[in-house]
C-alpha cells in the first residue's frame, strides 16, 4: 500500500517529465507561432513576452486562395481516402485471413511487394498512367488506389487483427447457416473496431500530411493541400515566412488531433467488452 | 488443467480447405486485383524495364543491359548509404518498437490521465513528416538547442549534432524513435483485443505479472508485434522524409545521413539517371524481400495464430 | 483473361512513356501571329508567399491586357518544383512558362526541353537587356532563358557588431582574403565564443569557388564544358576555410555547417553571430530583416590583386518556355510581359533581383527601399568582369558536390589537397555520365 502511494506520484513525474521532453519542440512550434517573425531565430527558449497573434492572421491570407480552400481540400481528399481504405482493404484481409484459397500465399507475397518498391520510382510511370487518363489535377490519382486497396499497409494490418480473432466466432455461424459477406458484416467487422479506428487515425494522419504524391498530382493553387501550401512559405534562397509557416502548421495540426482524440475512443471498444461469450 | 492448458486447448482449432472459398475470395478480393492489374503492376514493371536503360526523363529510354546492376557493385557512394540505412534500420527499429510496446503496456492499464499521455506521446508523430520539423529538430539538436543547454548546465561544451558528421545518424535515430505514436497506436489496439476472460482465469490460477504477461500478452499481441516489426523494417528501409528535410535535401554532413532512398532520389530527380534509381530500387527491393523473408520464417517459432 | 490485362497495362504504360518521349515538336509556330482564340498557358516558379503574391498579381494585369489568354499560376517551393518539372516534363506535361535556374538551364536545354526564345523575337522584346546579362541565359547562340535579375557576391559586413567590437569597417576596394581573415580574428577574440568574424564560404554554392579562380584569370569549366579548374586553385580554397575554422575566425565546423545549411533566416548573418559572411546582393534587404542591424555590402576581397575582377553579374533566375508549349508565341508574350512592362515591375519590385532589364531597373528606382537601393548600387558600380559559362549539363549537382568536400576537409575527412582532386574528378564524370 505505502510503496503504490510513494510510487504512483513518482509515476506521473516521470510520465510528464517524458512527457515534456517529447513535446518540447511542439511547443516550441507554438510559441513561435505567437512571436514576430523576425524575433523568431533571435530569442530561442519558450518564454513569451506577449501574445502576438497576426502570424495567424497574415498565414492565413498569405496565399491566394487562402488557408481555408486548403484544409478544405485536405478533408476532402482525406475523407475519400479513408472511405475507400475501410472497404477495400478490410474486404481483402478477411479474405487473406479466413479464407483457403488457390495461391493464398503467392497472392499474399505479391502484395507485400508492392510495398517494397520506393515511390520514387514508380512516381515517373504512374504520373504518365494518370496523365493519359486525364486525371492529373484531380483527386482521383490520389483515392482510387486506396479505393482499389493498393494500401497494403492495412490489409496486412487488418489480416493479422482478423487472424487474432477467436475462430470458434465465426465457425458457430457458419453452423447457423451464415455466408461469408454476413459472417464479414456482422460477425468480423464489429470485432476489429480497434483495427478499423487505427486504419481511420493513420489514413487520416498520413493523408494529411503526405506531401510528395499531393505535389506532383495537384498542381492548380485551387487544388493545393495543406501539406503542399504549407512548403510554399518555406524557400531556402529567400527569406521564409516562419512565424506564418508555424502558425499555419499549428492550424493544421488540430484537425488530426481532434481526429486523434475522437478516434482514439474506439480502440477501447472491441472484444474486451463484446467477448465475454 | 491449469488455466494456460485450457487456453491453448481453447484455440486450437483445424483450418481446412472449403468449397466456394475460391469464389468468395475473388470477390472479397476483387478490389483489390483491380488496383494491382490497373494501377500497380504497368508502373512497377516499367521501372523494371528502365533499370535496363539510360533514361533521362526527357529523351527516350536507351537499353544499356546490365550496366546499371554492375554500377550497383563499384559505386562507393551507395555502399555508404547502405551502411547508413542498415545501422539506421538495425538501431531504429528495435529501440522504437521496444519503447511503443514500454508505453503501450504502461498505458493499457488504468492510470489516471490515460487519454492525456497517450495524446501526448502520439502528438510527435503527427509532426514527424512536416517541413517544421527540420526546424523543429535543430530546436533539440541544434547549437542553440535544448540539448546543449541541458548540457551547458551539467558544463559539458556542446556541438551543433545535427551537423556533425558523427552525431547526425543518430539524432535521426532519435527522430525516429520520438515518433513511436503510430507502433504504440497498434499495440494499444492489439492489447485491446486480448479477451478479459483469460487474465481472469491466470488471475484465478495465481498466476504472477510476468507469466500472464509471457503466457497470454505476448502471445495474444504476437500478430501484431510481428505485423509491426515487418512493416517498420520495410519503412525503415525505405526512410527518407525525415532525413530529407533535416539534411535539406543533401544526406549531408558528409554524406552522414545519405539514406538509400535519399540517395536513389538523388540520382532520379537531381541527377536525372532514372535508370539508375531503377536499377537501386530493384535491388532495395531484394535487399527488403530478404529481410522479409527471414522475418516470415522466424516468426513460426514465436508467433502464435489461432488457425 | 487477367494475363492479357495486366500485359496490357505495361504495354500502355511503356508505350506512352515512349510517345511523349518522342513528342518533341512543338504544336505551333513561335513566330507566327498572337491567337485570338481562348487560350490558356500554365505557368510555374517557385519562391515563398512574397513572390507568390506579387506573380498573381501580375498575372492578372496580363489577362487584363489580353483577355483571349488565361494563365494559370502554379507555385511551388523549391525542392518540390524541381520535383514536380522533372515529373511533368517526363510526361509531356510541362508548364508552358516555367523559372528556371543557372544550375538546371543547360540540362533541360540539352535534353531538348526549352525553347529557343530567339524563334519567338517577333513577340519577346530584349532591347533593354545588357548583351553581357542576355549571354548568361544563351547556350551554343540559342536563347534559352531570359534573366530575370541579376545578383553579384558580395561580403555582407554587420556595422552594427563592428562597431560594437570597436573594429573599424575595412577598406574594401583594394583588400585581400587574408585581410578578411585577419579582421574576422579581431571580430572572433572580441565576440567571445558567442560571435564569430566570418560565416564560411563553401558551404551554399560553388560561387566562392568559381570566384577565386577567376581572380586569378582562371575558370571552373571551359566552352566545351570541361573542368579547368586548376587542382592548386581548389586547394587554396579549401585550406583558406580549415584556416578560417582553425585560426577560429570562423565557427567550430558543425556550428558552422548549421548555420549555413540552415537557411537565410537560420544563418550565422542573419542570427548576428558572424560579422561577415558571402551573400548574394540581392539579399540585403532580406538578411537586414532578419537580423534588425544595421548591414552593408562590401566588395569582395582579393579583386584587386589579380589580372581581373572575379565579380560577375549572376541572373538569379530565367524565363523559360517549354519546347513542347502549344502556344509558344503567346508564352513568349506573356515573358515579354514579365520583363519589360512597367506597371507590372513595379508589383514585382526587386523580389527576383535586381531587374536585368536596365530601362525597368531606372524605372523603379525611385520605389525601391534603402537596402534594395543600396543593393542596386552596387550592382550599378562594382567593377566586373565576363559571365562565367553556364553550368553545363550534368553539373547541376555542382553545389551539393562542392558542399560535401567542404564538410569532408572541416571535419578533418580528407585534406584540402586530396578534396581539389577528388572534386574535379567528380565534376567531371558528372559532366560526362550526362552526355
Amino acid at each position: 500500500m505505502t510503496t503504490r502511494r510513494v510510487f504512483a506520484p513518482l509515476k506521473h513525474l516521470g510520465l510528464v517529465l517524458i512527457g515534456f521532453v517529447m513535446l518540447y519542440p511542439v511547443l516550441w512550434m507554438v510559441v513561435s507561432s505567437l512571436r514576430p517573425g523576425d524575433e523568431i531565430f533571435r530569442s530561442p527558449g519558450l518564454v513569451l513576452d506577449g501574445l502576438r497573434t497576426e502570424n495567424y492572421s497574415e498565414g492565413w491570407n498569405a496565399l491566394t486562395p487562402s488557408f481555408g480552400t486548403y484544409l478544405l481540400n485536405s478533408a476532402v481528399l482525406v475523407l475519400g481516402c479513408i472511405v475507400g481504405n475501410l472497404v477495400s482493404c478490410s474486404m481483402a484481409a478477411y479474405a487473406f485471413a479466413r479464407l483457403q484459397f488457390r495461391g493464398k500465399r503467392w497472392w499474399f507475397g505479391i502484395m507485400l511487394g508492392t510495398i517494397m518498391l520506393p515511390i520514387h520510382v514508380i512516381i515517373v510511370p504512374q504520373y504518365v498512367l494518370f496523365s493519359n487518363i486525364g486525371w492529373v489535377n484531380t483527386f482521383l490519382p490520389l483515392i482510387v488506389p486506396k479505393i482499389l486497396a493498393t494500401d497494403a499497409f492495412f490489409v496486412f494490418l487488418m489480416v493479422q487483427f482478423i487472424r487474432g480473432l477467436p475462430r470458434e466466432l465465426d465457425e458457430a455461424a457458419r453452423i447457423d447457416g451464415c455466408g461469408h459477406p454476413r459472417i464479414f458484416l456482422q460477425i468480423v467487422l464489429p470485432l476489429m473496431t480497434p483495427a478499423l479506428a487505427t486504419t481511420t487515425i493513420f489514413t487520416f494522419i498520413w493523408t494529411w500530411n503526405d506531401f510528395f504524391s499531393q505535389l506532383i498530382y495537384l498542381t492548380d493553387p485551387d487544388m493545393y493541400t495543406v501539406p503542399v501550401a504549407l512548403r510554399s512559405f518555406v524557400d531556402s534562397t529567400v527569406a521564409t515566412s516562419w512565424g506564418s509557416q508555424f502558425a499555419m502548421s499549428v492550424v493544421s495540426l488540430v484537425p488530426i488531433f481532434l481526429a486523434f482524440l475522437i478516434g482514439q475512443r474506439y480502440l477501447v471498444k472491441g472484444i474486451a467488452t463484446t467477448g465475454g461469450k | 488443467m491449469s488455466a494456460l492448458d485450457e487456453l491453448r486447448q481453447l484455440r486450437k482449432g483445424g483450418a481446412q480447405v472449403r468449397k466456394g472459398d475460391n469464389r468468395a475470395a475473388f470477390w472479397f478480393l476483387a478490389p483489390w486485383f483491380a488496383g494491382l492489374l490497373l494501377i500497380t503492376v504497368g508502373p512497377v514493371l516499367a521501372s523494371f524495364a528502365l533499370g535496363f536503360t539510360k533514361y533521362n526523363l526527357i529523351q527516350p529510354p536507351r537499353f544499356i543491359g546490365l550496366d546499371n546492376f554492375a554500377r550497383v557493385l563499384s559505386d562507393e557512394r551507395l555502399h555508404n548509404a547502405l551502411r547508413v540505412t542498415f545501422t539506421y534500420v538495425l538501431v531504429s527499429v528495435p529501440l522504437q518498437l521496444a519503447c511503443a510496446l514500454g508505453v503501450a503496456l504502461l498505458l493499457n492499464k488504468g492510470l489516471r490521465g490515460l487519454a492525456f499521455y497517450r495524446s501526448a506521446f502520439y502528438l510527435p508523430s503527427l509532426l514527424g513528416s512536416s517541413v517544421a520539423i527540420a526546424v523543429l529538430w535543430t530546436q533539440v539538436f541544434g547549437t542553440d538547442g535544448l540539448v546543449n543547454r541541458v548540457l551547458g548546465f551539467f558544463g559539458v561544451e556542446g556541438r551543433g549534432w545535427i551537423s556533425d558528421p558523427d552525431t547526425a545518424l543518430s539524432t535521426l535515430i532519435v527522430l525516429n524513435v520520438w515518433t513511436f505514436g503510430s507502433p504504440m497506436i497498434i499495440f494499444l489496439a492489439g492489447l485491446r483485443q486480448i479477451p478479459e476472460v483469460y487474465y481472469e482465469a491466470a488471475a484465478i490460477d495465481g498466476a504472477s505479472r510476468w507469466a500472464r504477461f509471457r503466457s497470454i500478452t505476448m502471445p495474444l499481441l504476437s500478430p501484431i508485434l510481428f505485423f509491426t516489426l515487418v512493416l517498420q523494417i520495410i519503412h525503415a528501409f525505405q526512410s527518407f522524409t525525415q532525413a530529407f528535410v533535416v539534411s535539406g535535401g543533401t544526406g549531408g554532413p558528409s554524406d552522414s545521413t545519405m539514406f538509400y532512398t535519399l540517395y536513389l532520389y538523388q540520382q532520379g530527380f537531381s541527377r536525372f539517371d532514372m535508370g539508375y534509381a531503377s536499377a537501386l530500387a530493384w535491388f532495395l527491393l531484394l535487399i527488403i524481400a530478404a529481410f522479409t523473408a527471414v522475418n516470415f520464417w522466424a516468426a513460426r517459432f514465436w508467433v502464435f495464430y489461432d488457425d | 483473361m487477367s494475363r492479357g490485362v495486366r500485359r496490357g497495362a505495361v504495354w500502355a504504360v511503356l508505350l506512352s512513356l515512349t510517345a511523349s518521349l518522342a513528342a518533341c515538336a512543338s504544336g505551333s509556330d513561335a513566330g507566327g501571329d498572337l491567337t485570338s482564340e481562348k487560350v490558356t498557358l500554365r505557368f510555374t516558379w517557385w519562391g515563398a508567399d512574397d513572390r507568390h503574391k506579387r506573380t498573381q498579381q501580375v498575372i492578372e494585369m496580363f489577362q487584363r491586357k489580353h483577355p483571349n489568354i488565361t494563365v494559370k499560376g502554379e507555385f511551388k517551393e523549391w525542392n518540390g518544383y524541381w520535383d514536380s518539372l522533372a515529373t511533368t516534363m517526363a510526361a509531356n506535361d510541362a508548364p508552358d512558362v516555367m523559372q528556371m535556374d543557372e544550375l538546371y538551364i543547360a540540362s533541360y536545354a540539352e535534353r531538348g526541353a526549352l525553347l529557343d526564345l530567339n524563334e519567338a523575337e517577333k513577340h519577346l522584346d530584349t532591347a533593354n537587356f545588357d548583351q553581357k546579362a542576355l549571354a548568361t541565359g544563351a547556350i551554343g547562340g540559342k536563347q534559352y532563358g531570359l534573366p530575370v535579375g541579376l545578383g553579384m557576391y558580395s561580403i555582407m559586413a554587420n556595422l552594427d557588431l563592428l562597431a560594437k567590437y570597436d573594429i573599424p569597417v575595412p577598406d574594401d576596394t583594394k583588400w585581400s582574403w587574408d585581410d578578411l581573415k585577419s579582421i574576422g580574428d579581431q571580430v572572433s577574440k572580441a565576440g567571445g565564443g558567442q560571435v564569430f568574424g566570418v560565416q564560411s564560404p563553401g558551404i551554399n554554392d560553388a560561387a566562392g569557388l568559381s570566384i577565386r579562380a577567376r581572380q586569378q584569370g582562371k575558370a571552373m569549366f571551359d566552352a566545351e564544358a570541361k573542368v579547368v579548374l586548376p587542382q592548386e586553385i581548389a586547394r587554396d580554397y579549401w585550406q583558406y576555410i580549415l584556416d578560417l575554422s582553425k585560426s577560429g575566425a570562423a565557427a567550430a565546423p558543425s556550428v558552422t555547417i548549421e548555420k549555413a545549411s540552415a537557411g537565410l533566416n537560420q544563418s550565422a548573418t542573419a542570427t548576428n553571430t558572424a560579422a561577415f559572411g558571402l551573400w548574394w546582393n540581392t539579399q540585403l534587404t532580406a538578411l537586414t530583416a532578419a537580423s534588425g542591424q544595421k548591414l552593408k555590402l562590401l566588395r569582395l576581397p582579393g579583386e584587386t590583386q589579380g589580372p581581373a575582377p572575379g565579380a560577375y553579374y549572376k541572373p538569379s533566375m530565367f524565363w523559360s518556355v517549354s519546347a513542347r508549349s502549344k502556344h509558344p508565341a503567346e508564352a513568349a508574350a506573356f515573358v515579354s510581359f514579365l520583363a519589360n512592362d512597367e506597371a507590372a515591375a513595379k508589383v514585382l519590385l526587386t523580389e527576383r533581383g535586381v531587374p536585368a532589364n536596365q530601362k525597368i531597373r531606372e524605372a523603379i528606382a525611385g520605389q525601391l527601399k534603402d537596402t534594395d537601393k543600396a543593393a542596386k548600387e552596387y550592382l550599378d558600380t562594382v567593377p566586373v568582369s565576363d559571365p562565367p559559362r553556364i553550368t553545363p549539363n550534368g553539373a547541376s549537382t555542382l553545389d551539393t558536390i562542392l558542399k560535401r568536400h567542404t564538410e569532408d576537409v572541416l571535419f578533418g575527412r580528407t585534406t584540402p589537397d586530396a578534396a581539389a582532386a577528388s572534386f574535379i574528378e567528380e565534376v567531371q564524370s558528372e559532366v560526362d555520365a550526362a552526355r
